[in-house]
C-alpha cells in the first residue's frame, strides 16, 4: 500500500467513532467516504468529523454517501474499509458480507470494535478477506487519544498487520501496540477491571470517598467514576459482561457488575449522556450530587474530609516528585490507605499478568495505560515504590505477583523504559 | 568584534508541549523539574557538577502568582543548593536572555557550566486575560490596555505595513501557518501534532478560524503553551573533559558560533516610523542577523543549513524570511512560493513546527529552539531531522519586534 492518495470508507460513520475517524484519517491526508444509513445521517457524519477536526475544512478530503446507494460502489475502489457499527456481531458480520462482495483482492478491512472477537467478526467470509482483516481499536475521543490497539486474529496475514501499524504510526501518529485477540484486547481489559472494582467499591464506601482516595493523584487524568460517566455506563456494562462471560482469570470477580448499575441502566441511568437520570453525579443547576448506590438517590457532593496521605501525595505531583507521593502512598497507614493500595497494585498485579496472555510486552501495557487511558504506566508504579516493596505489597494482598516484577525484584531493575518527561503529566496534583 | 571564548551545548530535554499544567494540577516548579532532570539525564552530568544557572521567563508574577523564579531551580535537586541563579525577562525573547547571560558568563571564565532553563505556564487563565498578560509585552498603556487581543492586532500590522510598502498576500501567510503545522505533525513534543491543518483551512475565515484582529485569523497565531526547556552550556574546559567522558571529539559538540542583540523601541508606531526610508521593516531585527553571523563568520544565508525562527505570528515569519536574506527585501513570498522554507527545501525553517506548530510558552521559546538546534547540529531530531545540518541559526523576538536575539548554532 503505497504512502499517497489512500482512500478509505468509514462505515457507520455517524457514530461516537466513526464520525471523528473520519476527520483522523482526512487530516492525514487520506481520501475519506463517510458512509451511514441515510445521506442525512452521513451529513451529520460530516459535521461531526468537522467538529472533530476544528475545521470545516477537513471536509475537502471527505464525500458522504449510503449504504444503499454508495457501499459496493465506493469499497470496490477503497485501500482500507474501516468499520465503525454499533457493537453488533450479528449487524458487523451482515455488512462484512457486503464488503467481501465487492472490495478489491489487496485492500485492509478493519474493525473498529472496542472488544468483540475479531476471528468470530471474520468467521465465514473469503480466505481473503480473512487474511486482511483485522482489529484497529481507538479509543474516544481519537483526534485527542492516540493510543491504538492493532488485533490481528489467527489468519491475519502477519504483513497486513505490519502494514497498518506502520501506516497508523508514520501517516496518523498514533501510538500502536499490538494485542492478541482476547475479550475487551489490553487497554479496556486493565483499565475496566479497575473501574469496575471501584464501581463495586462504591457500594460500600460511597461514591465520593472512592474518587476522593483512587483519584487523580494515584496517576489517572481522572477519577474513576466520574471515568464511568464520562464513558457512559451501558458502554461499561457491554465491556465488562463481554469480559465476565468470556475469561477465566484471577480477577474475574472483579467484572462482575453491581447490582445498582444494573438497576440504574434499566432506569435509564447511562451517566454524562442521561444528563437528567445523572450517572455517579448528576448535574442539578450549578450544583453537583452525587449518587448513593444503595438508595439509588442523590445528594449534594460535598468535599470528603482531607485524609493526610491523599493530600501530601497530591502535593508532592504538583511539584513533580514523583518518588515522594509514591513512598507516602506505599507507607501510609489506615484503612484508607489500604483500600487504595489494594486497588492500584492491583492495577499493577493485573496489568503486567496480561503479558504473554494479551499483551506482547510490559511495554506494550504501559504504552496503552498512558496513551489510551491517560493513565499512570504499571511499570512506573513499580519504580517509584521499589519492586523488592512492590512484591512484598503485593503478596500481602493476596494478589498475583507477575513474572516481571518477580525479576526486577531479583536483579533490581527498573522497568520503565522512558523517563519522568514521559509519564509525568499522568501523575496529577 | 573581539573573538570571545567558545560556548559549547551539550544538550538538553523539554517537556511535552501539549501538555496542560492547570489540568495536572501542578506548580510550575513540577515540569521544570522534569525538563532539568530530562537534561541531566540526556547528557550524564551530575547535579554537583552544575555551577550557575540562569532562567529565562515572562510573566510568572501574572500567570501563577509568582515572581523570584530563578531561586526555583534550587528545588530540582538539594545538590543546587547555594549556586547562583538568575530569572530573565524581555518577553517572548526571555529564554534567549538567559542564553546570554550564561554565555557571557562562560566567555567571561566566571563558570565552566551553566544550566539554562525556559519556562512558562500559560494556560492557569481564560484566553482574554492571556491576552491582556501578554499585551505587557508590549508598552501597556499605549497599546493594550482595554483592547482585546491587542498582539495579533500589532503582527497584523507589521502585514499591513509589508503590504503598504511591497504588497502581501494572505496566501502567502496561510502557506507559512500549514507549513509550520505540517513540520509538527513530525515533532513527538509539539503542541499541535495532531491537529487538523490545511492550505484551504488557513486560508478561510470561519467558526473555527476566526479573525483575531486585523489580517489575522486563528491559523496565523502561535499557540498558548505550558512548556519548560532545559540546556547546559559549557566552556572548552568542562566540555573537553565530558567529551573525554563520552568518548567524543571536542569537534563533535556544538557550539554558539556567533550570537546578536538588539532592542527597538517599545512602541510598534515608533518602529515604523524609524524604519520608514530603509528597507527593512524592522531594521534592528536585521542588524541582530548580520551582528551574529558577523560574529560566527558565516559569509552568508547560503551557509545556513536550518533555522528555527519566532513565527509568533504568521508575519512575523514572513518578515524573518526577507530580514536573514533568503531574498530581497519584501520578496519574502518567493521563497514561500518556491518550497524554500519547507522540509526538502533549500533552507527548511521552523522543522520544529516552530511557534504556530510546536508551541510558545513564551519565556521558554528561546531555549526550546536552542534545544532543537542542538538536535538537528548532532543528528538527534529524528523525524524532523534536516539532512546533513551543520550550521543553523534562530531569532527569538520579544514584543513587536522589540527585543531581537538571534544565535547560530554549530560545530
Amino acid at each position: 500500500m503505497a504512502h499517497k492518495n489512500l482512500k478509505v470508507v468509514i462505515l457507520g460513520a455517524n457514530g461516537t467513532m466513526g464520525a471523528p475517524a473520519g476527520a483522523v484519517f482526512a487530516g492525514a491526508s487520506f481520501d475519506v467516504v463517510m458512509l451511514a444509513r441515510d445521506v442525512g445521517k452521513a451529513a451529520t457524519a460530516l459535521s461531526g468529523a468537522q467538529s472533530a477536526a476544528r475545521a470545516e475544512a477537513v471536509g475537502d478530503r471527505i464525500k458522504l454517501g449510503s449504504y444503499d446507494k454508495d457501499l459496493e460502489k465506493t469499497v470496490k475502489d477503497a485501500d482500507l474499509i474501516f468499520e465503525s457499527l454499533a457493537e453488533d456481531l450479528s449487524l458487523k458480520k451482515t455488512f462484512f458480507e457486503r464488503v467481501d462482495n465487492c472490495r478489491r483482492p489487496d485492500s485492509i478491512i478493519a474493525t473498529g470494535s472496542s472488544g468483540l472477537s475479531i476471528a468470530e467478526m471474520a468467521r465465514g467470509r473469503s480466505d481473503s478477506f480473512r487474511e486482511h482483516f483485522l482489529g484497529v481499536h481507538l479509543f474516544n475521543p481519537p483526534q485527542v487519544i492516540v493510543g491504538t490497539e492493532v488485533i490481528p486474529h489467527a489468519e491475519t496475514d502477519p504483513a497486513v498487520t505490519k502494514r497498518v501499524c506502520e501506516l497508523l504510526t508514520s501517516r496518523l501518529g498514533r501510538k500502536v501496540i499490538v494485542t492478541r485477540d482476547r475479550p475487551a484486547f489490553v487497554g479496556n481489559r486493565v483499565g475496566f477491571k479497575v473501574l469496575n472494582e471501584t464501581a463495586q467499591l462504591a457500594e460500600e464506601h460511597g461514591v465520593a470517598f472512592i474518587d476522593y482516595v483512587i483519584g487523580p493523584q494515584t496517576g489517572r487524568a481522572m477519577a474513576p467514576l466520574a471515568t464511568v460517566d464520562l464513558v457512559g455506563w451501558d458502554v461499561h456494562k457491554a465491556i465488562v459482561d463481554n469480559v465476565y462471560a468470556n475469561t477465566e482469570d484471577e480477577a474475574r470477580a472483579c467484572f462482575r457488575l453491581p447490582a445498582f448499575m444494573e438497576r440504574g441502566i434499566k432506569g435509564g441511568k447511562l451517566g454524562d449522556k442521561t444528563p437528567k437520570e445523572g450517572g455517579f453525579y448528576r448535574k442539578n443547576g450549578k450544583a453537583v450530587e452525587v449518587l448513593d448506590p444503595n438508595s439509588g438517590s442523590y445528594k449534594p457532593l460535598e468535599k470528603p474530609a482531607p485524609i493526610e496521605f491523599v493530600e501530601k501525595m497530591k502535593q508532592f505531583n504538583r511539584e513533580g516528585r514523583y518518588s515522594q507521593a509514591f513512598n507516602v502512598f506505599a507507607e501510609a497507614r489506615g484503612a484508607e490507605a489500604d483500600l487504595a493500595r489494594r486497588v492500584i497494585l492491583g492495577y499493577v498485579s493485573y496489568a503486567l499478568n496480561r503479558v504473554g496472555e494479551v499483551a506482547q510486552s510490559a511495554a506494550d501495557v504501559d504504552s496503552i495505560m498512558s496513551y489510551g487511558f491517560n493513565w499512570v504506566p504499571p511499570t512506573v508504579v513499580v519504580d517509584l515504590i521499589g519492586a523488592k516493596n512492590i512484591l512484598k505489597l503485593i503478596t500481602h494482598y493476596k494478589l498475583t505477583v507477575p513474572p516481571v516484577v518477580e525479576k526486577a525484584a531479583s536483579n533490581g531493575d527498573k522497568l520503565y523504559s522512558g523517563t519522568m518527561l514521559d509519564y509525568g503529566r499522568t501523575l496529577v496534583g | 568584534m573581539a573573538k570571545s571564548a567558545p560556548v559549547y551545548i551539550l544538550g538538553g530535554a523539554q517537556t511535552d508541549f501539549a501538555r496542560n499544567w492547570t489540568k495536572e494540577g501542578k506548580h510550575f516548579v513540577g515540569p521544570m523539574r522534569e525538563a532539568v532532570l530530562g537534561a541531566l539525564e540526556a547528557t550524564k552530568i551530575e547535579p554537583k557538577e552544575v555551577q550557575t544557572a540562569h532562567v529565562g521567563n515572562f510573566a510568572a508574577e501574572l500567570y501563577a502568582h509568582q515572581g523570584h523564579i530563578g531561586a526555583f531551580f534550587l528545588e530540582v535537586d538539594p545538590a543546587f543548593y547555594g549556586i547562583p541563579t538568575s530569572r530573565h525577562e524581555a518577553a517572548c525573547a526571555s529564554g534567549s536572555i538567559a542564553i546570554l547571560a550564561a554565555s557571557a558568563e562562560i566567555e567571561a571564565g566566571r563558570y565552566d557550566l551553566a544550566c539554562v532553563v525556559g519556562m512558562e505556564q500559560m494556560k492557569t487563565v481564560d484566553s482574554t486575560t492571556g491576552g491582556d498578560y501578554l499585551g505587557t509585552a508590549a508598552w501597556y498603556e499605549k497599546e493594550a490596555k482595554g483592547i482585546e487581543f491587542p498582539f495579533p492586532k500589532l503582527f497584523g500590522r507589521l502585514g499591513d505595513e509589508y503590504d503598504k510598502r511591497y504588497g502581501l498576500k494572505d496566501e502567502h501567510l496561510a502557506h507559512i501557518s500549514a507549513v509550520n503545522y505540517s513540520n509538527a505533525k513530525r515533532n513527538p513534543l509539539a503542541q499541535t501534532r495532531n491537529w487538523f491543518m490545511s492550505e484551504s483551512h488557513a486560508q478561510t475565515e470561519s467558526k473555527f478560524n476566526m479573525v483575531i484582529g486585523g489580517r489575522i485569523k486563528v491559523s496565523d497565531c502561535s499557540q498558548v503553551t505550558d512548556g519548560s526547556a532545559a540546556i547546559f552550556l559549557a566552556s572548552e574546559k568542562y566540555a573537553t573533559e565530558w567529551a573525554k567522558r563520552r568518548s567524543l571529539k571536542l569537534a563533535d559538540i556544538p557550539r554558539i558560533l556567533g550570537w546578536g542583540h538588539h532592542t527597538a523601541p517599545l512602541e510598534f508606531d515608533v518602529k515604523v516610523a524609524e524604519s520608514r526610508d530603509n528597507q527593512y521593516v524592522l531594521p534592528h531585527t536585521r542588524q541582530t542577523i548580520v551582528d551574529a553571523f558577523k560574529r560566527a563568520g558565516v559569509s552568508g544565508i547560503e551557509k545556513i543549513s536550518a533555522i528555527e525562527t519566532h513565527d509568533c505570528f504568521t508575519t512575523s515569519e514572513y518578515m524573518a524570511i526577507d530580514h536573514f536574506g533568503i531574498t530581497k527585501p519584501g520578496e519574502s513570498w518567493k521563497a514561500v512560493e518556491e518550497g524554500v522554507i519547507e522540509m526538502g527545501g533549500k533552507l527548511p525553517i521552523n522543522p520544529s513546527g516552530g511557534l504556530i506548530g510546536a508551541g510558545h510558552p513564551v519565556g521558554c521559546t528561546g531555549v526550546r529552539q536552542m534545544l532543537d538546534l542542538h538536535k538537528q547540529v548532532t543528528g538527534a531530531a529524528g523525524e524532523y531531522q534536516v539532512e546533513g545540518a551543520k550550521i543553523t541559526a534562530m531569532l527569538n523576538i520579544g514584543g513587536s519586534g522589540t527585543t531581537s536575539c538571534v544565535f547560530v548554532v554549530g560545530k
